[in-house]
């Protein structure tokens, strides 16, 4: 019993983590389109922006998150301004955005490993490296902050969606995007601003990340099968299914490592979704692609 | 006039001929720069640069300059195999260097056997690299990775005494050619090749030779496991005393490492095959990576003198000039492809001549009174391309240095060892 509820524990502390990277994904996705290929490799910058403030100003990774979440919302507001924005009534947008984020994605790993080398990064503030321990139960302090912290994000992002008005717009523009520009709703700057927050997401989990696990900048393409299983298994658009869909497969792999072994436990990933795409394409939350 | 045309001939041939002396000598290396082997890789092009560097600082090689053409290969197996075609069929290159890695190193050498280079290899100890019959491979550091083992096994019988001795141990190691080479080693598996036949039978093992009982055992996959503190929690459940960890990476030590400190996990011992990177001690601290062993083939307090541009040149020279180009210290992953292009200049200083066949025939023809000099000590090959006679060196993290502890008979300044491992 205090082995399952261990496992239970590492798995819900690792999928609070896995929900905060992918969720930008998924919002970036739900309103404009774009599988955003690119979006592990700019976790990976904001897991850099920490570590350089911890390294050179003691800063505590939780305390950089601000800062990397802003720098990052900035580069996500330029990046759609000259990539995305021209190409966004294209009727191939989103078959053209796989391409152009593949490439970002090679841009911003280039530009990481130029900037400070490709040599292997972890912060170590001591919570990173301790744990709570009840009896022979123990919670990893900084994965349970970080899947605590991952949580407050999502939920104050589930709000912002929900009650204010640039929330209403960005919900009706991934609802339904003609409806939304019809009903007067400026699209342009809802995608503007909805790709700035999904790269600022990215820059809060890299933050999270860079305590969490090591990393250096061809990491991200380890995590891009991981998190777009995560969002197409909650549903590709929908961040409520993405942090179910991240919980529920953090926990499955948690166990499938534990006992079947640990070969196993990344292959969960992968095996969710290939079933994912064969029986529910949409997801667990996702809409069912209309056919014309 | 015909004598005119012929004179003219001569001259142009001549010319062209003194033109073609003083053409650089071109070398090719594809390196993992980017990807899983960055960290690695990338001190590979520090080692290989310098040394190309030094030798042409000193008036090149036969009188011309080296050209190092280097590659990132993205620590792909593709991408290093049409990296080392280019060289050889397109850049038309003199030498090749090896790469990093055996998963990579293993297809490569075949292209390159293929074509008649000497494949030096920095970094590929599968003994299954050697066994597929390819003429001159030759290893530049101490000895297949199965063989690893017998320095652990040397550790644990003359270093530490009968009654603090752990007996129960946990083999962890990433599912990577070279950590399930040393894996085979201590478990005591049987080596096939892939296309079947077996390469050795190595039963019963180094930790069972060392009267271990081997209590646990997992492997993780080569890209993309993230799931630390499971791994670790379950090598604290199976109350293993020593802690095996084979990691493909300095990356992976690090996050095994930290693993096993946030869940308390105290072995009397913990073995990795990686970790003597200066990544390592950053990304563990040195209260953690107090007591950890780890293999090595280099370390800076060992007194080896190589040779370079036909002078003495020492493991400290290697140093200084190491810290003088870069601003900072080398670890194995720089010394390693030095020592490898050492052995390469020589080779070619021997053989008088880029004629890859000489050069092989050079390099086999080495004996250990007469062995190839690099900062990483003598070198002398078997016919299959293996060193002879070279023991792995046991490194121990004491204090936030790496101390040098076994072998204790082969130099001075060997630190005594810290054991049982503190805890975390």
């Amino acid at each position: 019993m205090g082995h399952t509820l261990q496992i239970l524990i590492l798995g819900l502390c690792l999928g609070g983590v896995y929900a905060l990277m992918a969720c930008g994904l998924s919002l970036v996705f739900g309103v404009m389109r774009i599988v955003n290929l690119a979006h592990p490799s700019l976790i990976i910058a904001g897991a850099f922006i920490s570590y350089w403030c911890f390294t050179l100003f003691g800063i505590d990774p939780i305390l950089s998150l601000p800062i990397s979440a802003a720098i990052l919302f900035v580069i996500g507001l330029i990046l759609y301004k000259l990539v995305f924005e021209k190409e966004a009534r294209s009727a191939k947008y989103s078959e053209m955005t796989v391409l152009l984020t593949f490439a970002v994605a090679m841009v911003v790993d280039g530009a990481l490993g130029a900037m400070f080398s490709n040599t292997q990064r972890v912060t170590s503030p001591d919570y990173a490296t301790d744990a709570f321990f009840f009896g022979t139960i123990f919670l990893p302090k900084g994965q349970l902050y970080a899947g605590l912290i991952s949580i407050a994000i999502i939920i104050g992002l589930v709000a912002f969606l929900r009650y204010t008005r640039l929330g209403y717009a960005i919900r009706a523009t991934s609802q339904n995007r003609a409806a939304a520009e019809l009903l007067g709703v400026n699209v342009n700057f809802v995608s503007l601003i909805s790709f700035g927050i999904g790269v600022g997401l990215a820059g809060a989990a890299g933050s999270l990340v860079s305590f969490v696990f090591s990393f250096f900048p061809a990491k991200h393409w380890e995590w891009i099968a991981i998190l777009m299983s995560l969002v197409v298994l909650g549903g590709m658009g929908s961040v409520q299914g993405t942090v179910i869909g991240a919980f529920l497969l953090a926990v499955i792999s948690a166990f499938v490592g534990a006992y079947a072994g640990a070969t196993w436990s990344t292959m969960t990933f992968f095996v969710a979704l290939f079933v994912i795409l064969l029986v529910r394409p949409q997801g667990l939350f996702g809409e069912k692609p209309e056919h014309v | 006039m015909i004598r005119t045309i012929t004179l003219c001939a001569v001259a142009a041939l001549g010319l062209s001929a003194g033109a073609h002396a003083a053409d650089p000598i071109k070398i090719g290396a594809s390196l993992p720069l980017t990807g899983n082997f960055s960290v690695s890789g990338e001190k590979h092009e520090k080692g290989y640069q310098l040394c190309v560097d030094l030798i042409n600082e000193k008036g090149g090689l036969l009188g011309r300059e080296l050209d190092l053409i280097i590659s990132d290969n993205r620590s792909d197996i593709g991408t290093a195999l049409s990296q080392y075609e280019r060289f050889i069929n397109v850049d038309d290159v003199d030498l090749v260097f090896g790469t990093f890695s055996s998963k990579l190193t293993f297809p490569i050498s075949a292209v390159l056997a293929k074509n008649g280079m000497v494949h030096p290899i920095p970094a590929g100890g599968a003994l299954r690299i050697y066994t597929q019959g390819h003429d001159n491979i030759f290893y530049f550091q101490q000895n297949a990775a199965e063989y690893i083992g017998s320095s652990v096994e040397g550790v644990l019988k003359n270093l530490v005494d009968e009654g603090e001795r752990p007996s129960k141990a946990a083999l962890v190691h990433a599912d990577d050619f070279f950590a399930n080479a040393i894996a085979a080693g201590l478990l005591g598996q049987k080596v096939t090749d892939p296309g079947g036949g077996e390469v050795a039978d190595l039963s019963p093992g180094y930790l069972a030779d060392a009267g271990m009982e081997v209590v646990y055992t997992e492997k993780w996959p080569e890209e993309g496991f993230s799931d630390w503190l499971n791994l670790a929690n379950s090598i604290k459940n199976s109350g293993a005393d020593l802690v095996v960890g084979l990691t493909a990476s300095a990356e992976e030590a690090v996050q095994l490492t930290r693993a096993l400190k946030t869940v308390r996990a105290n072995p009397k011992m913990l073995y990795l095959s990686q970790g003597t990177q200066a990544e390592y001690l950053e990304g563990v601290g040195a209260d953690a990576a107090q007591g950890t062993l780890v293999h090595t083939s280099w370390h800076e307090a060992v007194p080896f003198v190589g040779q370079l541009a036909g002078e003495d040149f020492s493991n400290q020279d290697f140093q200084e000039a190491f810290e003088a180009k870069y601003g900072n210290k080398p670890d194995e992953d720089s010394a390693i492809p030095f020592a490898v292009c050492q052995g390469m200049e020589q080779a070619v200083i021997g053989a008088n001549s880029t004629d890859n066949a000489k050069m092989g025939e050079w390099l086999y023809a080495r004996t250990k009174e007469d062995p190839a000099r690099t900062v990483l000590g003598p070198f002398s090959w078997n016919d299959v391309g293996l060193p002879v006679d070279r023991p792995f060196l046991i490194a121990q993290w004491q204090n936030g240095q790496l101390k040098f502890v076994y072998p204790t008979d082969e130099f001075e300044g060997v630190s005594d060892l810290v054991h049982p491992k503190p805890e975390w």
